[in-house]
């Protein structure tokens, strides 16, 4: 099963390491990984995402909680939460092509952020679900260098 | 108090007093020297340990006995790499130790220079937490966080690194010791929840055939008593892992021995015997419980623990109960529970009777069973036995008498050298108490330097050596899987044990039957001073 946590942790450093500590220790996976400040300087907001059997996606809760610099976990349900990403991606294109390149960009919501002779640089911000299909549909055209943030998810409640 | 001219150091020592620490085991060098400065205008008694390993595992010892945190320190680099295996140690037998390294100067840090490394880097997994201090304000804080998080919930090692730059800077503040501490990620549960605490209840009135199996857990958060009043109340038999040796008297009417690979055959019979399995404090290790998966299927498991991330780590309880063992404990017995357990305890006693001691044992030489056994007979009733790693520790876990003395040996971790060092802690917390380190000649000589430690501070401890000649519990693995292909595990006949006794003032005796080996304990216990005993075994005698 997918597990999606938000993580409040104390801004300082070292505890990111912590984190990726546990995950790395305990052999649990990270799908993705996201983190920022909050509107407080001192907390920051991790959004981890991870998969494994139900006693493993317990255990990364307890095991967060069990941190000291960790100030809150919640976990949240995939129906009843957001889950939003944004990427970067640089995609060739020749002539002939360009414009079914153009197309699929309009179509998807991506938005072309720079052109050069030979690439588009393309943004996309939306569900990993979505970003993961846009990158399937311009893998045919090259795709040149591709920069993901990693999930953010909040709780519709 | 209240001197602006107070330094990093010197505010280090106040925040120890603060905390009632009288003793600290450690090893000087550049970088924690103004530290070693201010103690020396101190009441702070310091132990030099001949190596820092032994210094963390000597405030482990000092911890467990004294039931409070303890402090070890060590100058930066190797000093510092050099207790990282009894920091691990600690941490997995959950015991809180407080240790201080020095760091090089903070404007150098990451710079690789000379004696420096990444102490929060490399201990990560093996504290409970650490501290890299920065500013000198920061220290009455940290101190106190320190101590707070190393003895609440689950216990166990906290590191403060601090650059030397940082003891010598002088306070900006008037040094205040705070009076609290709030870490808001930071808040251990000790209560039970009282739903969960109505299932506990519910399930122990309908159980047939219940059973406690108490861990270290029980010993840590000080509720052996509770325990035991609570298994006397409702005559519920009570089994335990290694780490709980020292939870219930072996003649306790409701003792039922150590269970797992290396325990009593009646206590894996009750455990698989039983409908309701109450285990509190203990972690469901493998050599505990090898295949927790069958009992999760049949019985109702009730798994109280002070660390909620160990309640379903290994094993799906059917009732998981987070909390403090003196809190959960008091409220079972305050409750309206009945059960009637008279027939299931005359199931375990009638097997107990019948089980027999298959083992065969070598004729010649000193039998470890009986060694054990008359050892800790006559022992003082509040000794305290510290056993090693390898054999000796099986054969001490196995026969054991425990009375109401104390019995520590380094269950999670299994690191050899551990009793000498932890014994010498326990010795400095209890001096009037008599203390006996058990060990192999493996493990003896893992800490063999410490027997300077011992007479440099006249440590009456006694050191009894079951000396086979070989790694025995490695020779035994190999002799059941390697078909006897002794690989690596000879010592031979060195050290010459008296020789070594000699050189350190201390009394020598040896055994090597088991008909004068009883007389040879008397004498080796009564004697002024510190001692070591050697009673040579059979290296063909084997654990199980």
């Amino acid at each position: 099963m997918r597990g999606i946590f938000s993580v409040l942790v104390e801004n300082k450093d070292g505890v990111l390491s912590q984190i990726s500590g546990l995950f790395a220790r305990r052999g649990f996976n990270i799908d993705s990984l996201a983190v920022g400040e909050t509107e407080r300087r001192d907390i920051s907001s991790m959004t981890i995402v991870s998969t494994g059997d139900t006693r493993t996606i317990d255990q990364i809760e307890k095991q967060l909680n069990k941190k000291v610099d960790v100030i809150k976990v919640r976990r949240l349900d995939e129906a009843k939460c957001i889950e939003m990403e944004m990427m970067l991606i640089k995609v060739s294109y020749n002539a002939t092509n360009r414009s079914s390149l153009i197309e699929i960009c309009s179509v998807m919501g991506a938005k072309i952020m720079h052109v050069s002779n030979k690439h588009l640089l393309i943004e996309i911000h939306d569900s990993p679900e979505v970003v993961e299909n846009f990158i399937n549909l311009v893998r045919p055209f090259g795709i040149v260098e591709v920069q993901r943030t990693g999930t953010v998810a909040m709780s519709k409640n | 108090m209240g001197d602006l001219n107070m330094n990093g150091a010197q505010a280090m020592i106040k925040c120890l007093e603060a905390e009632g620490i009288d003793i600290i085991f450690g090893y000087p060098g550049v970088a924690i020297a103004p530290f070693y400065d201010a103690m020396y205008d101190s009441s702070i008694k310091h132990v030099l340990t001949r190596q820092e390993q032994a210094a963390g595992h000597a405030a482990s010892g000092y911890a467990r006995i004294s039931r409070k945190p303890a402090v070890c320190c060590t100058s930066s680099g190797p000093g510092a790499t050099n207790i990282i295996t009894s920091l691990a140690t600690a941490y997995a037998d959950s015991i809180p130790v407080i240790v201080i390294t020095g760091q090089v100067n903070s404007e150098l840090l990451g710079r690789d220079v000379f004696q420096e490394a990444d102490m929060r880097g490399a201990t990560q997994s093996f504290v409970k937490y650490s501290y890299l201090v920065k500013n000198v304000d920061d220290i009455p804080r940290i101190f106190k966080e320190a101590f707070f998080i190393a003895n609440t919930g689950r216990k166990g090692p906290v590191l403060i690194d601090i650059p030397v730059d940082v003891q010598m800077k002088e306070l900006s503040k008037e040094f205040k010791y705070p009076d609290s501490v709030d870490i808001r990620g930071y808040k251990p549960n000790t209560k039970g929840n009282p739903q969960q605490m109505a299932k506990v209840i519910a399930a122990i009135n309908n159980a047939e055939r219940p059973l406690i199996c108490a861990g270290g857990g029980v010993i840590l958060g000080n509720g052996e008593n509770t325990v035991r009043e609570f298994c006397e109340k409702y005559q519920i038999p009570l089994v335990h892992t290694m780490m709980g040796i020292g939870v219930m008297a072996k003649a306790h009417p409701m003792y039922y021995g150590m269970l797992g690979n290396n325990g009593k055959p009646y206590a894996n019979n009750a455990v698989a015997n039983c409908d309701l399995l109450i285990i509190v404090g203990a972690r469901v290790a493998d050599r505990a419980i090898p295949r927790p998966k069958n009992l999760e299927k049949k019985l109702t498991v009730i798994h109280i623990d002070i660390d909620t991330a160990e309640i379903g780590k290994v094993l799906g309880p059917t009732i998981p109960l987070v909390g403090d063992v003196n809190n959960i404990f008091r409220t079972l017995i305050d409750s309206d529970i009945h059960v009637d357990t008279a027939q299931w305890i005359r199931e375990l006693e009638s097997f107990k009777k019948s089980t027999v001691d298959h083992r065969v044992w070598s004729d010649e030489l000193v039998n470890p069973m009986t060694l054990v056994q008359t050892l800790s007979n006559k022992m003082d009733d509040d000794a305290i036995y510290v056993a090693d790693v390898g054999q000796n520790q099986l054969w001490s876990a196995d026969n054991y008498v425990m009375k109401h003395g104390r019995y520590m040996t380094t269950g999670g971790m299994g690191c050899m050298g551990y009793s000498i060092p932890a014994a010498m802690g326990a010795k400095f917390c209890e001096p009037d108490k008599q203390v006996v380190a058990v060990c192999g000649d493996g493990s003896f000589q893992m800490s063999m330097y410490e027997l300077g430690t011992l007479a440099v501070n006249n440590i009456p401890l006694k050191i009894l050596v079951m000396k086979n000649r070989f790694l025995g519990l490695v020779r035994e693995y190999q002799h059941y899987n390697y078909q006897d292909r002794y690989s690596g595990v000879r010592l031979h006949d060195y050290p010459y044990y008296d020789k070594i006794a000699e050189a350190y003032d201390m009394k020598y005796f040896e055994a090597s039957d088991n008909e004068s080996m009883p007389g040879i304990i008397d004498e080796f216990l009564a004697c002024e001073g510190s001692a070591i005993m050697v009673c040579n075994i059979d290296s063909q005698d084997i654990t199980k």
